[in-house]
Order: structure tokens, then C-alpha cells, then sequence
């Protein structure tokens, strides 16, 4: 069966005549599809004949499975296939940063929704039915959920409970300061919440092969995970990425997509499956909660001397990316202030939690969240402005990060927060009686002007882009040029972070070709790495930015050679190719001579290497910062928070398309909103608890602030593609810490947790 | 499914098929049926049973179809009748539940959160109940959220019968979010002049709406009936506080003597909230 019996893919609309290029705001290619509904996601995917998966899934945190009886669920009438851990051909792990996680439990099961089996069956309720036919006789265990006792509990995998230990020493470590504070800080379970739930599609190959379609955000990890899995070599595999609905994370649960194509597999025909919202959240990796410890020392003018942090991070039953998470948490466990000396030890451990994964801004924002409480807690004691605090130890291009590493790209900290700080206060209530006053609970709720404080507070925040500690960060695009249209082959997937768009002005700009389209994704392409990290801004527009100058000089060498003159003094505009004095003026589509030009070219930035012993090692290619200004309204009675603005300076390198980079902060915002007001997955004993969009609450437009970008500071980063940062972690990473600093400064209270409860927000009278 | 276009055909659809389901709104029936809690074999849709779609007035009552949207009770004119009512429409959930979601599926589902409950408790709604031949019986909202008196087969909910006041009444609801979402607690609050009444329901901390019927006498004893009705601060605090501690009471002393539990911080914190609800509720609807 070829994939053209298989629809879903979403064809890229071509380029509109105007704006185009760098810096200007192209609209994305598929909002429209997207906006009118007509914009094919996974759960949209249909074949010829085509079977519904349904996955049996754990109900207990912790269990020793005794028995798996299947035989009266194979018996039920329209069940086709059942397949279980006796059923896996290839390597029964897997894992994207080490294989510890079963393809389904055998022995054990280690977290609720774990899986345990999967069912073919003619329809979706039918499949659904079987799985829950399948008996197993379960030994439930005590589940282990404080991640402080994982230290001392019994080992949940036989590798043991610390996934990784990392001692951060720098400096000296016996230095003190005159003023010290302490903290202890909670971060709840953020999900990612996407809105179109997994869903994905398994075509059997006639070759004994695999075809995987799903909206993946890093499909050559999920081939080469998928093909070890199915006992297959790589090649016989292959995925097709298919409309993404929404993705801060990575997407597309492989507890779901690996059996998938072990069932196409076993029955010869096409198997779907589309989670519900329950499985959904059962299924993929949440932001990691922690558990946080501080001492801030300072001298009597408010200079961090030293820091000690704890950090403790619960990962859940298994790995994933959860080396990595720490790796960001410890490195910017002082966040972007110059601090001399530092004394941090990061875990994370193992529990019967629900997984924690990959989740946009992963480490840092937890971090950001402690470490922005410290300096409110060390400007109160030294009874200075908040924002002077923060001020007076901003981190600077040249300074050293707590692991050793010099910062060596722009690091504008200080410019940032000055421009936040700068931005006129909205108006209170009192000054603008016209206008109606929307209360902290909502235009019905409860909330009363005269228990109404409004509170000021602020937050900087870092993150990394792309892959750290020796991450091999490589990204392959090619560009070809035929009858005055190029397309872009790149397997970097839109995620509705704007790829598709950049990869078209980058081509814009380069071969001065309007009609640009971008292919779809799938596995036959080389890779690109995964949507994650802020990477695709850097490596694939790089590549694709090679790939382009490269084509570039193929067009323009023959003119070139035929005037006597170099490729550089040749300009392309508007399909026209025109020297530098005007002489020469030709066409692109003349130039071309009917040919059709081709370029393919890598894009790979300097090596990092991992944390050492202590910590220590130049572990990130770039950074990227930003400074958040919260103003929120705290009804101090019932603890109602309505957050009434965020102004956002941001350190973005250069702006190539304005419109793009205001929804990216929008939307990093807004996520950063829920984590530090609403969003927090309830999992009491392992077991999770309402998983559905009404008991997790996610900001809707009455919650969202009015958003001000005050300022995009432009200091291009010269080892980046076009100076260019990443937009979209850091937003996240910093809103969270700006909320809880206004709700401190507005009720008084300490806001050690997020996200924040009302009563941690009523003022103590 | 079935589409009656009358009250009578709707309980006869029903009566005829044991296992068909009403569905007005769907808001909550869908979503079981959505999660594959729920497969009714049949329905009986109430849709295009217009008579239960308006309101009409009766002896000082006003007669509330079942089938009002939400939305249509949240308009300034049903407001003007029954604030409360319009104000816990306005609440209950986003504009596309509200445009669907009836008065009649909000009692019916009885969910503990459902807004429009405590309104009710505090007006003394009663229900008129269409029954299988043609029948009508009323219940108290009161009695069948207590289960006391619970629908029978066939039955269909058809009118609300609530007094008609003239007088402030008042709805707050607490959520966690400035968007819509689910009531973590919420006070109905209506004076009767008429009776020298204040009645009160806290909704969303029980399974059904809470009357402190106790404080509400308080409430109404102080009050200078004749005249100006405002109370003091003091009098506001002290009724949130008596409503608060009657709905959300302490833990019972054990039997040897000893010292009670305490109440863990998040149920205090209700109780925080619950009673500054009440003394906004009061103070807004003396003022």
C-alpha cells in the first residue's frame, strides 16, 4: 500500500505575491486552511479499509502484573489483533535519551496509563471494549510518589532512583555574605495540554515494512525508535508527519504509536488510532515538578556573593529527557544575574508519577520561579525596589555562568529590564471610571473593588537554545529551483512555530523567488532533528539559508563569468537579476535557461560538551533572555488573581518577521500564565485525577492580560544564522516568576508554590 | 431519536420507550456519550417543545420554562425579573454552553457546581412536573436535590414556578480563573419584603445548595423592615461568619474529650471564602 491511499498530509499553500523576505510579516501559509477548518491534522487521517486501535492502559501507579488473559477479549467479535510485551519483535525499551521504557509492561507497571496491550478491531468502540475485556491480575504496590524518598525507597527500575546527580561547585565554596535568605519552592505538574489530542495511522508495507503517520515533532527519532522496536532495519520504516495540532512538547505518545504499527503489522491492513482526552493526558510527558531549596548570600548593597540551591526534580517512572531537564535547571539555577559563587546539586529521580518529559522551557522556568522569589525575599530584607536588586547583579556578555561557561552572545539583561521598567503602569480603576473594570473572578464573579490590591512584580528569565552537553545539533534542507519556483525539502516540522514561513522568506530573500513552497515531512528526507530546544530558527534556517545562497551561486556563476565579474556584485529582486552598475538585467526565469538547480547543505554549530564532576563545562551554544513586568489584581479576601498586564522586553538577536515573533511571545506568555496561575495535572497517589480540559484549567481569553511587547532588543548574535534568537521558551520560562512576584508585592504573602492557590494569595489580616 | 413538539408528546415518547433519554441543551449528556460513558439506545430531543421555551406569570410567580437557555435568562429583561437568576446564568460556563445549556438539564444533571441550584434553593423554586397521562405534580427544587422527592419514569421537568420578590437579590460565585469555570463556592442571596425574609443557599461545597437557615433569621431580625435596611459592617461580617461556620462547621469534639481536629488549610480557606461571599452578597443587596 502506497501513502496515497493515505490523506491527512497537509499540502503547503504556495507564497502570496507580497510582503516577502526577511523582516517582514509573512502570514503563515496554512492559517487559512487552518482558520477555516479545512486543514487536515492527524485525526483526520482515513485509509482504505483501515482498522481502530485502542490501547489497555495501567489503572494503578504501582502494580506487579501476575496475568494477562486475552484470549476472551481475541474472541469478541470485530476484534482482528491483540498484542502484548510477547508481542514485541525488537527491543522491548525504548527511550529517547536511553532505553528504560517498556513498549508495554510485563512484569510490573510503573505509572497510571502505563501500557499494557492494544487491540485491532473494525470500530473504535469495538476496539475499545476488547481492551477493556482483556483481564489482568494486577498486585497493586504502594505507590512511591514523594520524590524526597526516592533516595532511600526501593528502586522502581533496576538501575536504581537517581536518574542523574549533577554536584555544581564554582568558586569558592566556604564564601558567605552579609545578608542571607532562604526558600523552599514548589512547582506543580505542568501538562502541554495540545489542542488536538494524539492521533496517528499505521499502513502496512508490501515489503514486510511500516509506514507511521503522525503529527511527530522529531520523526527520525521515532523511525529509528519504531524500527528497533519492530525488530526492522531503519529503512523499513518510515514516518510521515501529518498536520501538528499544537505541540510545546514533543508530540505523539510513543505508548500509542509503537503498537500501532505492531498491529498494521500483524493484521496486513491500516490501523488508527485518535485518543480521547483522557488518554491523551495519560499518555504523554508532563513539565517536571520540583521541589526547590535556596540560600541567597549578598552583600549589605544587595550583590549576590553566593548561591546554594537544591533542586529535585521528579521525572516520573522513567528517563526520557529528563537528563537534559536537569542539566537546564542547574545551569540556570541563578538565572541571569553574575553570581561568583555557587554551590548547586540537581536530581532527578524516579516515582510512580505521572512521565515528565520534554515540555517547552524545561528546567528553566522551575528555576526562574525560585530563584525570582530569592530576590524579592533580598530586596525586602534590604529594603530596596525589587526591580534595583535585580538590577544590580544583571549578568553582561563576558560574564561567567555559574557552570564555568563565559557568555559570549548578547546578554542585553540590563537593557531589557530597564525597558520593562520604564513602561507607564496601566491605569488603576480609579483613574479611568469609564471604562468598565474587569475584577479578579471574572465579569460574574464574586470579586469587590475594596478587597481589590494591585500588585507590581518582575521576572528575568533564561534558557538555552538547541540541544546541550555535546548534543550532535545538525539540521539537512534542500532547495530546488525550477520554471521561477523553489521548494524547500527540509524534515524540520511546523509546528505552528512558523518553519514553513521562515523557510520561505529565507528563500525570498536569497533567490529573490516569490513562489516558494515548503514539502511536506517524512523519514526519506535526512534529518532535521526535533521542533524543540528553539533549534529549527538556528539549524534548519541555516541549512535551508545555505542551501539557498548555494543555488544562488549556481544561477549567477555563468552571468557572472560571462561579465567578468563576481556573484556578489549580481542582485536578485522581484525575479530580476540586475548588477551592481546597472548594465546587466536579465531574469531569473531567462537565467535559468529551463534548467532546474539544486543545492543541498548541513547546518551544525559549534560543539558544546557535557557538565563535568562539578558542574562545569560550556555545555550551551546560545542563550537567549527576557525581562517580564506583571501587573496583577489580587481580590485579598478569596485569593482570586487576575493578572491585569504583562510587559515583555525580549532579547530576540534580530526580528525576521514582526508579526511572527508577537504571536510566539503571545503564546509563551499565555503558557507561562497557566503554569503560575491554573494549570497544575492532580495526581493524588500516582492516580490522575479529573484529566480532562474542565478539571485542568487552561487560561482562556478573559484570563490572557493585555500583552505589551515593550521592546524587541536586536543585538544580532553572530554565530546564529541572520544574528536570529529563538523566541518562544523563553517567554514560558519568565511569566510564571513575574506572576507570583505581583501577587507577593500586591497580598503580602510569600507565593512559594505554582501555580498559585488562592489562599496563598489572601492577605493575612 | 424523537423530535415531539409538545410537553405531552414528550412525556409519551418517553413513557413509551423505558430507555429513550431527553436531551435539551446536551451540554452534559454529550459529554458522557463523548467519553463512551453514556449510549443512550434512544432519545426524545425537547428542541421544538416551544412551550417550554418562555416564561409566563401566575399569582405573583413567574413560570420559567425548562427548556430557557442560559443565555436567554442571562438577557437584561429576565434580569430585571429575577437577578440572581440571570446573574448565575451570566456565570455558568463559556457563551456556547450557555447558549445551549437549559434551566431544565442545570436541575436534572444536579451537579453540585450547577449555578443555577443555590438560586433556586434560595427563591423556594418549586418544579411542575409533567407526568405520563397528561398529569402535573409539583416538587420542591429542594426536595429533589435532596432526593426526597425524585423524578418518576416517564416524567419531564416543565416549568420552575419562582416568586416573584421585588426586592435585591444577589449571586456570587467564586472560580479559580477570571474565565469561566467550574464554582468553588457560591452564594444566592434574595430579601422578601413580603415575608420579612433574607434567604440564602451556598452552593458547590456539598452535594446540594446549603441553606444556613439559622443565620438567615439573624440576618432578617436585624433588619429594620420599615425603613432604611442598611446593617453595619460589623453585623456583614458577623453573618458571613455564622454562614461560614454553619456550612463549613468544625470537627466534632471525640467522644473522650480531647482535642478536636483541625480543619486542613484548604477547608478553611473555603470557609474563608464562603463567608466573605455572604457578607458581599448582604451587603450588596441591603445597599
Amino acid at each position: 500500500m502506497s501513502h496515497d491511499t493515505a490523506t491527512g498530509i497537509p499540502a503547503q499553500a504556495d507564497a502570496e505575491a507580497a510582503p516577502h523576505g526577511l523582516g517582514v510579516s509573512l502570514p503563515l501559509a496554512e492559517a487559512r486552511a487552518k482558520t477555516e477548518g479545512t486543514f487536515p491534522y492527524a485525526a483526520d487521517l482515513w485509509a482504505e479499509g483501515l482498522l481502530w486501535a485502542a490501547v489497555l492502559r495501567s489503572p494503578h501507579a504501582h502494580a506487579r502484573v501476575v496475568s494477562i488473559d486475552t484470549r476472551q477479549a481475541a474472541g469478541m467479535p470485530g476484534v482482528h489483533a491483540i498484542v502484548t510485551h510477547e508481542d514485541v519483535p525488537g527491543e522491548g525499551l525504548h527511550g529517547r535519551y536511553g532505553a528504560d521504557r517498556p513498549v508495554f509492561a510485563s512484569e510490573v507497571v510503573r505509572h497510571h496509563g502505563e501500557p499494557l496491550a492494544a487491540v485491532a478491531a473494525d470500530h473504535p468502540d469495538t476496539a475499545r471494549m476488547a481492551a477493556a475485556a482483556i483481564m489482568v491480575e494486577y498486585e497493586v504496590l504502594p505507590a512511591q510518589t514523594d520524590p524526597e524518598e526516592a533516595f532511600t525507597a526501593e528502586p522502581l527500575h533496576p538501575d536504581g532512583n537517581v536518574v542523574r546527580h549533577i554536584p555544581l561547585r564554582h568558586g569558592d565554596q566556604e564564601a558567605t555574605g552579609e545578608t542571607v535568605v532562604e526558600g523552599v519552592y514548589r512547582i506543580g505538574r505542568q501538562d502541554p495540554a495540545p489542542v488536538g489530542a494524539e492521533a496517528g495511522l499505521a499502513v502496512p508495507r508490501p515489503d514486510g515494512g511500516v509506514e507511521l503517520y503522525a503529527a511527530s515533532t522529531d520523526p527520525h527519532a521515532d523511525r529509528d525508535r519504531a524500527a528497533a522496536v519492530y525488530g526492522l532495519d531503519p529503512e523499513r520504516v518510515k514516518v510521515v508527519v501529518t498536520g501538528v495540532p499544537g505541540a510545546t512538547a514533543d508530540r505523539e505518545d510513543p505508548g500509542f504509536l509503537l503498537p500501532l504499527g505492531l498491529l498494521a503489522m500483524r493484521t496486513g491492513c491500516p490501523v488508527k488510532l485518535a485518543a480521547t482526552r483522557e488518554e491523551s493526558f495519560l499518555g504523554h510527558a508532563h513539565r517536571h515538578p520540583t521541589l526547590l531549596r535556596y540560600r541567597h548570600h549578598a552583600d549589605a548593597e544587595g550583590r549576590l556573593v553566593r548561591v546554594e540551591a537544591q533542586i529535585l526534580m521528579d521525572c516520573g517512572a522513567y528517563t526520557d529527557s529528563s537528563r537534559e531537564s536537569l542539566a537546564a535547571a542547574v545551569a540556570f539555577a541563578c538565572g541571569p544575574y553574575v553570581v561568583p559563587h555557587a554551590t548547586i546539586d540537581g536530581w532527578a529521580v524516579r516515582t510512580n508519577n505521572p512521565p515528565a518529559g520534554h515540555v517547552r522551557g524545561e528546567g528553566a522556568l522551575q528555576v526562574c520561579a525560585a530563584y525570582e522569589a530569592q530576590m524579592d525575599k533580598l530586596a525586602k530584607k534590604l529594603g530596596l525596589e525589587p526591580a534595583e536588586v535585580r538590577a544590580r547583579n544583571v549578568l553582561a556578555t563576558g560574564d561567567v555562568l555559574p557552570t564555568g561557561q563565559t557568555v559570549t552572545c548578547p546578554a542585553p539583561v540590563a537593557e531589557l529590564l530597564q525597558a520593562v521598567q520604564d513602561f507607564p503602569l496601566p491605569a488603576l480603576p480609579k483613574d479611568t471610571p469609564e471604562e468598565e473594570w474587569l475584577l479578579p473572578g471574572g465579569p460574574e464573579g464574586a470579586g469587590e473593588p475594596g478587597a481589590v490590591r494591585r500588585g507590581v512584580g518582575y521576572g528575568l528569565g533564561m534558557v538555552h537554545m538547541l540541544g546541550a552537553e555535546g548534543a550532535d545539533e545538525v539540521s539537512t534542507a534542500t532547495v530546488r529551483v525550477q520554471d521561477g519556483r523553489a521548494t524547500v525539502i527540509c524534515a524540520a516540522v511546523e509546528t505552528g512555530q512558523g518553519f514553513t514561513t521562515l523557510a520561505r522568506q529565507i528563500v525570498q530573500e536569497t533567490l529573490g523567488i516569490d513562489e516558494v513552497a515548503v514539502a511536506p515531512v517524512d523519514t526519506d528526507q535526512p534529518p532535521a532533528g526535533p521542533s524543540c530546544h528553539s533549534r529549527h530558527t538556528w539549524v534548519s534556517a541555516g541549512a535551508v539559508e545555505r542551501a539557498a545562497k548555494m543555488v544562488r551561486t549556481q544561477l549567477l556563476q555563468p552571468l557572472a563569468h560571462q561579465f567578468g565579474m563576481s556573484t556578489e556584485l549580481l542582485q536578485i529582486t522581484d525575479g530580476k537579476i540586475t548588477s551592481y552598475d546597472g548594465v546587466l538585467s536579465t531574469t531569473v526565469t531567462e537565467a535559468m535557461d529551463g534548467k532546474e538547480l539544486w543545492a543541498t547543505a548541513q547546518c551544525r554549530p559549534h560543539p558544546t560538551e557535557p557538565l563535568d564532576g562539578a558542574g562545569q563545562g560550556d555545555a550551551f551554544v546560545g542563550l537567549v533572555f527576557c525581562a517580564v513586568r506583571a501587573v496583577v489584581d489580587v481580590d485579598v479576601e478569596i485569593g482570586s488573581v487576575r493578572v491585569v498586564e504583562l510587559a515583555v522586553a525580549q532579547d530576540v538577536g534580530r526580528v525576521l518577521n514582526p508579526a511572527q515573533i508577537a504571536a510566539r511571545i503571545e503564546a509563551g506568555l499565555t503558557q507561562g500564565l497557566g503554569a503560575a496561575l491554573t494549570e497544575n495535572l492532580r495526581a493524588p497517589q500516582g492516580v490522575l485525577r479529573h484529566p480532562d480540559l474542565t478539571g485542568y484549567a487552561l487560561p482562556t481569553a478573559l484570563d490572557a492580560p493585555d500583552i505589551r511587547i515593550v521592546r524587541l532588543v536586536e543585538e544580532r548574535d553572530v554565530v546564529a544564522p541572520f544574528g536570529a534568537k529563538a523566541a518562544s521558551a523563553v517567554p514560558v520560562v519568565t511569566a510564571p516568576a513575574a506572576v507570583a512576584s505581583a501577587v507577593r508585592a500586591a497580598s503580602g504573602r510569600p507565593v512559594n508554590r505554582l501555580p498559585i492557590r488562592p489562599q496563598a494569595a489572601v492577605a493575612q489580616s | 431519536m424523537t423530535l415531539p413538539a409538545s410537553l405531552d408528546e414528550a412525556v409519551a415518547a418517553l413513557a413509551a420507550t423505558p430507555a429513550a433519554v431527553p436531551v435539551a441543551g446536551g451540554t452534559d449528556l454529550m459529554t458522557s456519550v463523548n467519553a463512551g460513558q453514556l449510549r443512550p439506545t434512544a432519545l426524545v430531543g425537547l428542541g421544538r417543545v416551544r412551550e417550554i421555551r418562555g416564561w409566563q406569570y401566575l399569582d405573583g410567580h413567574a413560570l420559567l420554562g425548562a427548556g430557557l437557555t442560559h443565555a436567554r435568562m442571562g438577557r437584561p429583561d429576565f434580569a430585571a425579573l429575577i437577578p440572581a437568576l440571570a446573574a448565575a446564568a451570566r456565570a455558568a460556563g463559556p457563551p456556547q454552553i450557555r447558549n445551549a445549556g437549559t434551566l431544565g438539564g442545570n436541575i436534572a444533571t444536579a451537579a453540585p457546581s450547577g449555578d443555577t441550584l443555590p438560586v433556586l434553593a434560595a427563591l423556594e423554586a418549586t418544579l411542575v412536573v409533567a407526568s405520563p397521562g397528561g398529569g402535573r405534580r409539583e416538587v420542591s427544587v429542594s426536595h429533589l436535590l435532596a432526593g426526597m422527592d425524585m423524578l418518576r419514569g416517564g416524567e419531564l421537568i416543565g416549568w420552575v414556578r419562582v416568586p416573584l420578590l421585588h426586592a435585591p437579590q444577589v449571586f456570587l460565585k467564586a472560580t479559580g480563573r477570571t474565565g469561566p469555570g467550574r464554582a468553588t463556592a457560591s452564594v444566592a442571596l434574595v430579601v422578601d419584603p413580603a415575608r420579612r425574609e433574607v434567604r440564602c443557599a451556598i452552593g458547590a461545597i456539598a452535594p446540594m445548595p446549603l441553606r444556613p437557615l439559622e443565620a438567615e433569621r439573624w440576618a432578617a431580625s436585624l433588619i429594620d423592615w420599615d425603613g432604611e435596611r442598611g446593617l453595619p459592617q460589623e453585623a456583614l461580617t458577623a453573618f458571613g461568619t455564622y454562614v461560614a461556620t454553619a456550612c463549613v462547621p468544625d470537627p466534632e469534639v471525640p467522644a473522650d474529650g480531647g482535642e478536636p481536629p483541625k480543619l486542613p488549610p484548604a477547608v478553611l480557606h473555603l470557609r474563608r471564602t464562603v463567608a466573605a461571599l455572604a457578607r458581599r452578597a448582604l451587603g450588596r443587596a441591603l445597599s
